[in-house]
């Protein structure tokens, strides 16, 4: 059988793609259990934040985003040592993952120091349009499925803050449960 | 330079093993999630496969899980090979060396 430079070069393009494809497929089975461990600690947060006085939000918070990255690392490490047995070269995603949460904390409350709300509820609702655009984000340029995630996310939190300003707190915390489902479907991709 | 693998060529069969080939280290891919790798249908994804498994190049693995059947498919050592050396080929034709 004799090829063209053509056909190599398409046959190769369809190689990439369906590596990409397979590698999408697996970046969501790892992420489903990460979101749906994310989902417990977003209830979490805002159910402390529902019972609680405001002055102990922000340990609460500390609190469960240290578990929360914690056990995001733990679930991600099967995945990494599979790629490392695999032979694929470290993209140290565990600090990565860990480097872009810390972002997201340091934005979140810089954004607070700057703004200064007076409103309870936009304490409430800046984290879960923030986790919404970022999901929506990954969605746009890495893998599709979050982009919906993210759309559902911060439709949520709009629909809260708007129809629901009393009991803010106890919707977000109730929107876990969409957050839940989400890692499902990545999971069983 | 590298020979073409005329098995390995036909579209389907070529994205079947760089799925497989892809996962070669990890858990093998159920039936399913290599129909939605590859894009391909029930029938045709089967029927490849299996020119794939007559050839040695896949190994298909049947069990269940509780009650439910399951097939799972993994590239061979031989498999492994050829895909290497058609890839190898493909690109030097890209490349243009002789």
């Amino acid at each position: 059988m004799v090829l063209t430079k053509d056909e190599a070069a398409a046959a190769l393009a369809d190689i990439q793609a369906t590596t990409r494809r397979g590698a999408t497929l697996r970046g969501y089975r790892i992420g489903g259990p990460i979101l749906m461990l994310w989902s417990v600690i977003w209830m979490l947060g805002y159910l402390s934040m529902g019972l609680l006085p405001s002055h102990q939000w922000g340990w609460v918070w500390l609190v469960l985003d240290t578990v929360g990255a914690i056990g995001s690392i733990l679930l991600a490490r099967p995945a990494e040592k599979a790629a490392r047995v695999a032979g694929a070269k470290s993209d140290r995603s565990s600090l990565k993952m860990m480097g872009g949460m810390a972002v997201a904390i340091v934005f979140v409350m810089s954004t607070f120091y700057v703004l200064r709300p007076t409103d309870p509820a936009a304490y409430l609702a800046f984290p879960g349009l923030m986790v919404g655009a970022i999901y929506a984000a990954v969605g746009v340029f890495v893998a599709g499925r979050y982009l919906g995630i993210g759309a559902v996310m911060f439709a949520l939190t709009l629909v809260g803050f708007y129809a629901f300003p009393e009991i803010l707190a106890f919707w977000m915390a109730s929107a876990s449960v969409a957050l839940f489902v989400s890692g499902v479907w990545l999971a069983r991709a | 330079m590298a020979k073409a693998d005329d098995l390995i060529h036909q579209p389907l069969r070529l994205k079947i093993m760089a799925a497989l080939y892809a996962e070669r280290d990890g858990e093998p891919p159920e039936f399913s999630r290599l129909k939605t790798i590859t894009q391909a249908t029930d029938g045709n994804l089967g029927s490849h496969l299996t020119a794939l498994e007559k050839a040695g190049y896949v190994e298909i693995l049947k069990d269940h899980v509780g009650k439910r059947p399951r097939t799972r498919a993994k590239v061979t050592p031989t498999g492994a090979k050829a895909f290497r050396d058609h890839v190898a080929y493909l690109r030097e034709l890209v490349e243009g060396i002789d």
